[in-house]
């Protein structure tokens, strides 16, 4: 009896130390994963994020990038190895809900297992842009060429298998029409390829920007939900009828079994980031847009985004 | 007039104090981190762009422009001292570069390297400023058809490079190819020797295949002697070249600015390819291709003024279109964002005090590196003059911190170590690994634009020979290829052997 309540006193006195470690969450400085390299846009925006959010947690927030493997090595690093104390916390890209369901691609984690979603963020904006003398003056009039030639419409996308390619797969197979893909490597490549007229049409996030408002690229469609105050004449994919957004949603994460009181600390400093003015301007520099969910919304989005993923992996043959 | 205008306005900016001493930091620590192996412009640029996002956006520009041609005149030093590239423009500078420093002409070595590079720099800044917009729309107008057959071009002017044997040389250049394949295949997304490992997924990047080839392996194989301090006992002596070898060297200087610059703009160009390009070229147009490795100046000349060159050459996609032709430029793009202005074509109008500031720093910034480097050079190579015994675990000590914040992957030190083990062994067994790295590059962009061309022109060859940039390519590299089988090239040859023997 007495050794049972000398183990429930250790237990409670345990109970009570973990119940204290949360009541001052955080005490030491927390450490963000960027999956990708310093001075990407990513990096860019959450770094000006962490900035308003340490303010509100009043401890530093310390930026780890950690790149690799299409941005899913730091997080998966992140859930084998780290704590679930709220001191390691990961951006999420969207290829952590894919590359699970590629083929030839054995993972470490299970996104609808091994996170704690804590908030949704913002996503890109892509879009589809031709040359300044293309021919196609609306993506109507690609439509209508591609079903007179099929197979001879050409896009340049930043990689096969992107969000990019999936989506102009996804779009051409709603409208009946065969396109062929040009993988290039990032957005330097797809922009030199359309502008130059090697490829007929460009699918790639916002890099086109400087060149759409400059007159050399003309901008088809965006992938956006809603239509972009920087460009308000150019259709969603929704006002041209396809029922699709796309636009690679990120958010972030921590290991799983992390206390709901620290995933609602982390929570409220990011929401208050996300809607910071300086933040704001940072993000429509890269043409992001705030699109906020909370920590309940977000673990139900993923849920959504893994079957969306395996949906489109299947059309291009590289499912599982 | 209007573009001395401009520049005049350049310089006011690029002359106030904040922008002066931002670019005398900027080539300052490009200086340092290109004499010391293992720490790259990249890195250092990543590390120190927060650093920039709390001053004016011309300043901060200026010193990460400042950074990185600064690197590219740092690198040489360590390269001809130590026979460790400081930086991956620089390999091909050991090649002759420490021959030279081994024959007691460090000087000459050191101060052509310095006066090529300021010369190529000079006439880099020059050539941007007049022709950048014509070319920019030159550059674009290269498809995947026209890479395939300029890369073949390098490569068939390249194979002339390599001393010893050839066929080990083919060798070397083969496994540079396979270990280019390894990653996603960017064409279907299918991956290739990855082994399953999440870390392969994105390839193997080239910082530490570089360093352990090079950085590493250097150290293990001094590691055999008893310590020789070469460093130290090559005395430096006078920096300035002789009349000799300038005569040796102003055409290989000339060549590889043209050169250099012309490859610098191309995506994917870049300082390593125009430093390689030149040194082959040097090469076969000497009529004395066998003093090449055993300390020629012009195989120091050429290189140093295409990679200075190139590196002036790769802001103008930047500048003119946005489009950022290699990593280094991508992460001054980033640095252009942060601050919320856009490269491209409206920055010429829309923030003519930041394009011309920049370009304006750039004439300073090279002035500042031939005081660095030429007067001050003692400096440097006090820098290397640290005995071997700290030297060489200092060395290893930045070859990893190096690789390691390149990415943050502890991954990319393991590769470094075994390329290291690698390095050592090839040159026990006299294998240059000067071809691996090189296939490595250009392997897989042969291979990706080979297969791009082919999806273009729906499966048809003859879109090689069909588009003219591409025919000309191809058949320069054919016309290489067949020189030395031509009756009147061969008797040359002849007579160049029988005045030797």
């Amino acid at each position: 009896m007495k050794a049972l309540g000398r183990a429930l006193a250790a237990l409670g006195l345990a109970l009570a130390c973990a119940a204290h470690a949360q009541d001052n969450f955080p005490s030491k400085p927390i450490s963000l994963i960027v999956p990708w390299p310093a001075g990407g846009s990513t990096d860019i925006v959450l770094r000006g994020m962490a900035q308003v959010a340490e303010k509100h947690l009043g401890q530093p927030i310390v930026i780890d990038n950690k790149g690799g493997a299409g941005g899913t090595l730091g997080p998966a690093a992140m859930a084998a190895n780290a704590k679930p104390d709220g001191y390691t916390i990961a951006q999420i890209p969207i290829t952590v809900f894919r590359y699970p369901y590629m083929k030839e691609r054995s993972v470490t984690w299970d996104p609808l297992k091994d996170f704690t979603y804590i908030i949704h963020l913002t996503g890109y904006t892509f879009g589809i842009t031709t040359g300044a003398t293309s021919p196609f003056k609306t993506w109507q009039d690609v439509v209508a060429y591609a079903k007179a030639n099929p197979g001879k419409v050409t896009y340049g996308t930043p990689g096969a298998g992107t969000s990019l390619h999936i989506g102009m797969e996804m779009i051409a197979d709603a409208s009946g029409i065969k396109l062929t893909q040009v993988p290039m490597k990032g957005a330097a490549e797809t922009n030199a390829a359309v502008l130059g007229g090697h490829t007929m049409l460009q699918a790639d996030s916002s890099a086109w920007r400087p060149l759409v408002d400059a007159g050399k690229l003309r901008l088809l469609a965006l992938w956006t939900a809603e239509r972009s105050r920087f460009w308000p004449q150019v259709p969603t994919l929704k006002d041209l009828g396809y029922p699709f957004v796309f636009d690679s949603p990120f958010g972030i994460a921590g290991p799983k079994g992390m206390d709901p009181k620290v995933t609602a600390k982390l929570h409220d400093a990011f929401k208050k980031a996300l809607e910071d003015k300086g933040v704001l301007e940072l993000m429509d520099k890269f043409v992001m847009v705030p699109r906020y969910a909370g920590t309940q919304a977000y673990t139900a989005m993923v849920k959504e985004l893994c079957d969306q993923e395996r949906a489109g992996l299947m059309k291009l043959g590289l499912a599982k | 007039m209007d573009i001395l205008n401009s520049l005049w306005a350049g310089f006011e900016v690029a002359l106030r104090a904040p922008n002066l001493a931002a670019c005398f930091f900027g080539v300052f620590v490009g200086t340092l981190i290109g004499v010391l192996p293992g720490i790259g412009p990249v890195t250092a640029m990543a590390l120190l762009m927060p650093v920039t996002l709390s001053v004016a956006p011309e300043t901060g520009i200026i010193m990460m422009a400042g950074i990185y041609y600064g690197s590219m005149y740092g690198g040489s030093t360590a390269s001809i001292l130590v026979n460790i590239p400081g930086e991956a423009a620089s390999v091909v500078t050991c090649l002759d570069g420490h021959q030279m420093a081994r024959q007691g002409r460090a000087g000459p070595a050191l101060g052509m390297a310095a006066l090529a590079s300021f010369i190529a720099g000079t006439f880099a800044i020059v050539a941007m400023m007049l022709v950048a917009p014509t070319l920019a729309q030159w550059a674009i107008a290269f498809g995947p058809a026209e890479y395939f057959s300029l890369m073949v071009l390098g490569l068939t002017l390249l194979s002339f490079l390599t001393q010893g044997s050839l066929a080990k040389a083919l060798l070397m250049a083969c496994l540079g190819v396979v270990l280019g394949l390894i990653g996603t295949d960017v064409i279907n997304g299918n991956q290739r020797l990855t082994f399953g490992r999440l870390e392969l997924l994105d390839g193997v990047s080239i910082v530490p295949v570089v360093m352990g080839l090079f950085g590493v392996a250097e150290i293990l194989a001094n590691l055999e002697h008893t310590l020789r301090r070469e460093v130290v006992h090559a005395r430096i002596g006078g920096l300035w070249p002789s009349l000799a070898d300038w005569a040796a060297s102003r055409w290989a200087i000339a060549r590889g600015t043209l050169l250099g610059f012309f490859v610098g703009t191309l995506p994917g160009g870049g300082a390593v390819i125009a430093s390689f390009a030149s040194y082959a070229l040097e090469k076969k147009l000497s009529k004395t291709p066998e003093r090449f490795g055993n300390g020629a100046i012009e195989g120091v000349a050429g290189p140093e003024a295409a990679n200075n060159s190139a590196a002036g050459g790769a802001f103008i996609p930047l500048l003119t279109l946005g489009i950022p032709p290699n990593v280094i430029m991508a992460l001054l793009l980033g640095a252009f964002v942060v601050h919320g202005i856009q490269p491209g074509p409206l920055l010429m109008v829309n923030k003519p005090d930041v394009f011309w500031g920049v370009i304006a720093s750039m004439y300073i910034g090279n002035v500042m590196l031939l005081v660095l480097n030429m007067p001050l050079i003692g400096m440097w190579v006090q820098v290397l003059k640290v005995p071997y015994r700290v030297l060489f675990p200092l060395i290893l000590l930045f070859c990893i911190v190096g690789v390691f914040a390149a990415n943050a992957a502890v991954f990319d030190v393991f590769v470094m170590m075994l390329f290291g083990v690698l390095g050592y062994l090839f040159r026990k067994f006299g294998y240059e690994p000067a071809p691996l790295v090189l296939a490595f590059v250009l392997g897989p962009m042969l291979e990706n634009n080979l297969r791009k061309a082919l999806i273009l022109s729906q499966g048809s060859f003859a879109t090689f020979v069909e588009r003219p940039i591409s025919a000309a390519c191809l058949a320069l590299a054919l016309a290489a290829l067949a020189a030395p089988l031509l009756p009147a090239l061969g008797r040359r040859r002849k007579a160049v052997a029988l005045e030797r023997g």
